[in-house]
């Protein structure tokens, strides 16, 4: 715009949440918009939700038609010429903190959505409650083979919990075992509190099926890729070390390959030890159940492909099928056909 | 002898009571803890127990060698507190600068990324009306720069990630007044390793705050109750 006197002045459209005004450069404002519908909550969030996305507000909008020419920018900007800007009454501003109260609840309400987040819980809840498990059930069989030492439960210790829980004394579990009842045996309390440590051993069993259940379906959900290749445990496991799908995206391969063998790996570059071959990724029967010599061929194969997966994933692309799975075994038992025994030492 | 049964402790503000060792804030919502704190009362009036190993702002008003309230903002002022965590700090500054009810009209708006951390401010804010929970980024000053009409005279944070000096100075430039007061919690394990030691790591720091337009009036090492960490306690002078 020419002035009178010839100069290009520059012209500053100022806004906030609630108004926006043109003003020069000496700071005088040309003109002003206020929105004063702050009492109503919900059109206070739609315009912080704008503001927050760089958008513009109606008022912002309006002043631009009038005047094309003058450059938006948001308050607060550093360019700004020092103007009396219209700043928000005390009320406006009780109601923007309001909004932003509610804002805030809402954002803590979509983290529930965050399927990180709830991979992360029924995870660790699965891994918690097999670790429980596992010592609950060692315990019970010492407990059981304490009152009743002829009893041999090596292959069939699965149903011992529900068996103890189902006998009402240690006569009838003497019984269904099969064994001879000794001389010495628990008080009435003692022997309550055991069928009781059996019972519930016997509900963890159901109830940590169901965990993982859930974590299967989960992961087959959030990571369809990685969990066709891994399978969804592991996929999970993975997702869940590298702290979130777009994270363990962002991994480089040789992380993805170390994921979960964080001692030996800082102790390699502490001290120089021989670096891990694989992390997690080991619990994949592609490496668990292949000879030692090899492992780390595979490990590197599997991480680079894991990678790859994830990428898909995070970034929603098309989830891979049976077929790639079968691709990458295919490769696999070419390394292992290619090594068929350890390479010597060289002295 | 006679003891001395005058005063025996200092009243840092009008809400804020160090008595021996320890400090006290007079609570805004009485009888209400908020992270398991003890009440106590004084002259029948309810403080909650300030926890400096809970507390960096707290830790820094321990170690600090010069006047404790210097470190205060001005009680019914608006501050900007970033990396708000789950609201320890923010509670004794919200006794502090806010009052029961918000008595003395004080704001603050208490920015953090992480949504588990906003529950608890969230819950916070209800029963303490003046106090602002966002969740969002530090770095991202358009999403929610326009809760601040009006630069502030006080500005702390806390983000303990990389890039923090960054963080503080960009924040300083674009919130805080010329000659507010801007208090950097920084955390050594946070920054680039540079094999020198911590003591050159907080030196550089210094040098940086002071190049950019800042002076650096005291640095408190929080060593004892928070290991490896610093509070520079900066003024922007440009």
């Amino acid at each position: 715009m020419k002035t009178s006197t010839g100069f290009r002045r520059t012209m500053w459209l100022w806004y906030d949440w609630q108004a926006a005004a043109v003003a020069d450069n000496d700071g005088l404002i040309h003109d002003l918009a206020v929105w004063d519908g702050y009492f109503d909550q919900r059109a206070v969030i739609e315009r912080l939700h704008c503001i927050a996305n760089g958008g513009l507000i109606q008022e912002a909008l309006l002043l631009q038609e009038r005047f094309p020419e003058a450059k938006p920018v948001i308050h607060g900007d550093d360019n700004l010429p020092d103007a009396d800007w219209p700043l928000p009454s005390k009320e406006a501003l009780d109601a923007l903190d309001k909004a932003a109260h509610e804002l805030a609840t809402q954002g803590v309400a979509r983290a529930a959505g965050d399927p990180d987040r709830r991979l992360e819980h029924v995870l660790r809840a699965s891994d918690e409650m097999r670790a429980t498990f596992l010592t609950m059930e060692a315990r019970l069989v010492e407990w059981v083979g304490l009152f009743l030492p002829d009893a041999r439960f090596g292959s069939d210790r699965s149903s011992l919990p529900k068996t103890v829980g189902d006998s009402d004394s240690l006569a009838t579990l003497a019984v269904k075992l099969e064994v001879d009842l000794p001389e010495d045996g628990p008080s009435k309390a003692e022997w309550k509190s055991l069928r009781e440590w059996g019972e519930s051993i016997a509900t963890f069993r159901g109830k940590l099926d169901r965990l993982e259940n859930a974590t299967r379906e989960l992961a087959e959900s959030h990571l369809p890729s990685l969990s066709i290749m891994l399978g969804p445990l592991l996929a999970a496991r993975l997702c869940v070390e590298a702290h979130g799908r777009m994270r363990l995206a962002r991994l480089p391969a040789g992380t993805v390959q170390v994921l979960g063998a964080e001692k030996a790996f800082f102790n390699h570059l502490k001290t120089g030890a021989a670096p891990p071959k694989h992390g997690h990724i080991f619990m994949h029967p592609w490496i668990s159940r292949s000879p030692r010599w090899v492992r780390g061929k595979i490990a590197r194969t599997i991480a680079a492909k894991a990678s790859i997966a994830a990428k898909v994933d995070a970034f929603e692309g098309e989830p891979w099928s049976q077929a790639m799975v079968d691709e990458i075994d295919k490769k696999i038992q070419q390394i292992k056909a290619a090594n068929p025994k350890p390479k010597r030492r060289q002295r | 002898m006679g003891k001395n049964r005058g005063k025996h402790y200092d009243m840092l503000s009008w809400a804020i009571r160090l008595e021996g060792r320890a400090l006290w804030s007079e609570n805004a919502v009485c009888g209400a803890t908020v992270y398991g704190e003890s009440l106590r009362k004084f002259g029948g009036i309810e403080y909650r127990r300030w926890d400096p190993s809970r507390s960096k702002l707290g830790a820094a008003m321990m170690r600090t060698k010069h006047d404790k309230s210097q470190l205060l903002p001005k009680e019914g002022t608006t501050i900007l507190y970033l990396g708000a965590g789950h609201g320890t700090s923010i509670s004794h500054l919200h006794d502090h600068l806010c009052g029961t009810d918000n008595d003395l009209g004080g704001r603050i708006v208490a920015v953090d990324l992480a949504p588990r951390c906003l529950r608890d401010l969230t819950h916070l804010a209800k029963t303490r009306p003046g106090l602002v929970p966002v969740l969002g980024d530090a770095r991202k000053h358009a999403a929610w720069g326009i809760l601040l009409p009006k630069k502030v005279d006080w500005l702390f944070q806390d983000v303990a990630q990389s890039g923090q000096v960054e963080i503080f100075m960009g924040a300083c430039r674009r919130f805080l007044n010329i000659g507010g007061l801007g208090l950097l919690s920084l955390k050594a394990a946070s920054e680039r390793w540079t094999g020198e030691g911590e003591d050159a790591l907080f030196g550089k720091v210094e040098e940086q705050l002071v190049e950019n337009g800042f002076t650096v009036d005291e640095c408190i090492k929080l060593t004892g109750y928070e290991d490896n960490h610093v509070l520079f306690v900066t003024r922007r002078v440009e």
